[in-house]
């Protein structure tokens, strides 16, 4: 979908409505690095403490303590405004920059970080974040809590930080004949050429598993979904019946 | 060794606040905050903690740094591994 993943450095952008699985897709994203790629990870929560996120973790069968002490992946659990304060972020993540040479991090969540700063200082903020990242070579994914779940209209984020990222992700909940699914879509990727499909994703015992794009429907992120097949089927029925009453007539 | 290893086991369990602080910070070992914000987590008041988390830092269990004029706090991972290990030990001597 991302033909070859994320390019190294990038900034990447989840959003989506709580239970989208923002935090299970960012958990993987580390715990792959660490195991698979050999990239260390850094987890920087101001939301939920890390005892919390090493339970969830171990339910996908992800062991973070483990990952901890083979010095591969840390969680660091703060406050927001000491994270935007002056150095904040040297001063917070410095010394686990220092130790455990990261090669991605997630900060969960922008969203919380954006309501300890004044509402025209979002923008810098952010861009002096993912700008210290990327200086230390680091990829960063930022988690963007996303109020809407339905509904016709689709901004990221009211605050216009969409520029500032390299890729964006969106999790999304599409209501398909009376029952909830789950659509992933890659709505931005500089640099690179990606899958321009909105795929159907679940949220499986062993993490996310992207399955296949929706091409039996469209009107899926507008929030009215009708089935593409149908609507021919009864396109062409509304033209026999047409011709019939015409000839009727 | 011994009186200096029974004081220690006595200065941390000299009140519930420093307890709950302990049982914070051992099941999250990566919190790095403020007074304010750690109390808040366990459900108190910064005030309430303020004492306590000055007398585990004095002991080595936890580490103190400025960030933009706040002062923070987080485990001290080889401090409190010492204490640990001399608590283990102690405790096996005494019985």
């Amino acid at each position: 979908m991302l033909h070859g993943g994320f390019l190294e450095g990038d900034a990447v952008m989840v959003a989506g409505a709580a239970g989208s699985g923002k935090t299970t897709l960012a958990l993987q994203h580390l715990v792959n690095g660490a195991t698979k790629y050999e990239q260390n990870g850094v987890y920087v929560t101001f939301e939920q403490l890390p005892d919390q996120i090493y339970r969830d973790a171990e339910g996908f069968g992800w062991d973070l303590r483990r990952l901890e002490q083979e010095g591969k992946f840390q969680i660091i659990c703060t406050s927001p405004d000491l994270m935007v304060n002056k150095n904040g972020a040297e001063e917070l993540l410095g010394d686990t920059i220092r130790e455990l040479r990261p090669k991605r991090m997630v900060v969960d969540s922008l969203s919380h970080l954006q309501m300890f700063v004044p509402e025209g200082d979002v923008r810098r903020e952010v861009y002096r974040l993912v700008m210290f990242l990327k200086t230390k070579g680091i990829s960063s994914m930022l988690l963007w809590e996303n109020p809407q779940i339905l509904g016709n209209s689709y901004s990221i984020t009211d605050v216009g930080l969409s520029f500032m990222v390299d890729a964006i992700v969106a999790l999304r909940g599409v209501e398909i004949e009376s029952s909830m699914r789950r659509a992933l879509a890659i709505l931005k990727m500089r640099g690179s050429d990606h899958d321009k499909h909105l795929r159907e994703y679940e949220i499986t015992p062993h993490g996310i598993r992207v399955d296949q794009p929706f091409t039996q429907y469209k009107g899926l992120m507008s929030g009215s979904p009708r089935r593409v097949a149908s609507e021919k089927f009864v396109d062409m029925f509304r033209s026999v019946s047409d011709k019939k009453k015409s000839a009727v007539g | 060794m011994v009186e200096q290893t029974s004081n220690i086991l006595s200065r941390l369990l000299s009140s519930d606040a420093k307890a709950d602080l302990l049982v914070l910070f051992h099941k999250n070992p990566g919190l790095i905050d403020t007074i304010e914000a750690i109390a808040r987590r366990i459900g108190r008041m910064g005030s309430a903690v303020e004492a306590e988390m000055r007398d585990l830092v004095a002991m080595g269990l936890l580490k103190v740094k400025v960030i933009g004029g706040n002062m923070v706090y987080s485990l001290d991972r080889s401090g409190d591994k010492r204490i640990l290990e001399e608590a283990a030990d102690h405790i096996r001597i005494v019985k």
